[in-house]
């Protein structure tokens, strides 16, 4: 029996239930417009280009690198217990238009952490709820430089 | 009709602003409105243009208070900004659709910083894509876009501490302030204060208190009966372009610029005013970082010269365009909405209303409020008095 999970969690609704049914598969879907083709993160009910409501959900690759960041030393409620955590903006690998998203990176050394380091996506089933989520490691190993 | 009357802010008051003041929400807002009124030398009845800042839905808000100010119909229904629902009070004025408009907030217990909501019993269920989710709040979503742009454009944290040094230096000269009275402080003293969302510190954030304040604003022929010098409203606009909490953009400094800088080409257009002739400015700086993309943003300086633009000495008091006189919300007051307390601000120096930090003979001010790191909502006044 683990303590149950009190950070806030995604309302799930026929919009977006395919791209939380995705994360359970395993899979990071973002919506794509069918009619012109462009993606859209996050995601609207109709396409922010052309206005189209023909929108698929297509699994795309979870990996991208930092566009920003930051280390968080004072968490709201919840998060509070965490810190120092870090918070990135992620530009994924998918172009040309980009596809910004947020989340939490795990895995790095505080040293570490730079925009442009290449990150994947990781999925974390969340005990007790019917809620996957995501969050972000590094693609490849990162060790901490130690001041060596 | 053919005619455009002016508009003019005929009426301003501040309530006492502090961390926990035991008042009730309601307590300041009848305090502000009155003071407001009394200040303009105007009565309840005459109000026929309603503009609360933080309204609920379907203008429940409004009919509240319409019925509170004695069961009138009210012919404007206004919300906004402070600066966006002055410049909209005014257009309402000006085409005839009412004479006199309230525009308020007042905050009591409220905030967005994280010590502000109890730890839950259950995992609360937030909008889809929400960024509570991922563990962000206001200052760490700051905090991104600072770090972006000390990426960009190679700016320090010595860069963002400057602001919060010259608008405490300010509130130093402002009694009412809630920061005045803790004294100056360094750039050393910014950047060696406690960490909130790396790269911001404490005192690169603003504060959050308690606090309300009102507005009053007349037609050309009721505002020069009124009590005070009338401060009229050359022109303002206001803006939205993206959800920016939710949807991150790259590029997120593009040249063109997003709300900030179409409202502020705007309100200079209508106002038929040039930068240069700005002698008092009130910027929303809810964080260090906020003041010197505003700056660039509305083409005070180029992208990426805002550091260098403050540091030329240009905001302070004493510079060729003092900005946030009264300490700013990093200094002197962050309410719930404190976006109106920059108009009041602007308002005061064109009265010549401000003591020790009064800035000579000013006669043209500017105020703006955003949110939304200056590209989702915006709203921009230029005024002036006679
Ligand atoms: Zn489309």
């Amino acid at each position: 029996m683990t303590a149950p999970y009190l950070k806030p969690l995604p309302q799930i609704s026929e919009e977006n239930r395919p791209f939380w049914d995705g994360l359970s598969a395993r899979e990071f879907r973002g919506p794509r417009c069918r009619s012109c083709g462009q993606f859209g993160w996050v995601p609207y009910p109709a396409c922010r280009n052309c206005f189209s409501t023909d929108i698929e959900w297509v699994p795309l690759s979870g990996r991208g690198v930092i566009y920003s960041y930051s280390i968080v030393h004072r968490g709201p409620a919840a998060f509070a217990g965490d810190v120092p955590y870090v918070v990135v903006m992620v530009e994924l690998d998918e172009q040309p238009q980009p596809m910004i998203v947020l989340g939490q990176l795990d895995d790095c050394p505080l040293d570490q952490v730079r925009v442009g380091l290449p990150v994947s996506v990781t999925f974390h089933d969340i005990p007790g709820e019917d809620v996957t989520l995501y969050r972000f490691s590094p693609s490849a190993p990162v060790g901490s430089t130690g001041g060596g | 009709m053919s005619t455009t009357r002016r508009a003019a802010v005929v009426g301003v008051y501040t309530t006492e602003q502090g961390k926990r003041l035991g008042r009730t929400k309601v307590s300041l807002e009848l305090e502000a409105i009155k003071g407001a009124l009394a200040d303009a030398g105007l009565a309840h009845t005459d109000v026929d243009g309603l503009s609360p800042l933080l309204a609920e839905p379907w203008s429940k808000t409004h009919m509240y208070w319409a019925e509170q100010l004695g069961e009138r119909p009210i012919t404007y229904i206004g919300t906004g900004q402070g600066e966006g629902a002055v410049a909209k009070a005014a257009a309402a004025i000006s085409a005839g659709t009412c004479n006199v408009a309230l525009a308020w907030v007042a905050n009591a217990g409220g905030g967005n910083a994280p010590g502000s909501k109890a730890v839950p019993t259950a995992a609360p269920r937030l909008p889809d894509f929400h960024w509570e989710i991922q563990g962000a709040y206001m200052t760490p979503l700051y905090a991104l876009w600072a770090q972006r742009y000390m990426h960009e454009f190679g700016a320090s944290s010595e860069d963002l501490a400057q602001v919060a040094v010259i608008h405490r230096d300010h509130a130093v000269l402002n009694p009412d302030s809630v920061m005045g009275r803790k004294g100056p402080v360094t750039i050393e003293d910014v950047v060696n204060s406690r960490m909130v969302a790396d790269p911001l510190h404490l005192l690169d954030c603003s504060i959050e208190n308690d606090g309300g304040y009102a507005l009053v604003l007349a037609a050309e022929d009721i505002a020069k009966d009124c009590r005070k010098t009338p401060v009229w409203v050359l022109g303002g606009a206001e803006a939205t372009a993206t959800d920016v909490y939710q949807t991150f953009n790259n590029p997120w400094f593009p040249e063109e610029g997003k709300s900030v800088r179409r409202c502020t080409d705007m309100a200079f257009d209508i106002a038929g005013v040039s930068r240069s002739e700005i002698d008092v400015a009130n910027l929303y700086d809810c964080f260090t970082i906020t003041m010197l993309r505003n700056l660039e943003e509305m083409g005070f300086c180029k992208i990426g010269e805002g550091a260098e633009y403050v540091r030329e000495g240009h905001t302070r008091l004493g510079g060729s365009m003092p900005c946030n006189t009264d300490g700013g919300l990093l200094s002197n007051s962050h309410n719930g909405n404190p976006s109106g307390m920059n108009v009041i601000e602007v308002v005061r120096q064109l009265r010549g209303e401000c003591g020790e930090r009064q800035v000579a003979d000013a006669r043209i001010g500017l105020a703006l409020g955003q949110g939304g790191s200056v590209h989702g909502l915006a709203s921009t006044v230029v005024l002036a008095h006679d």
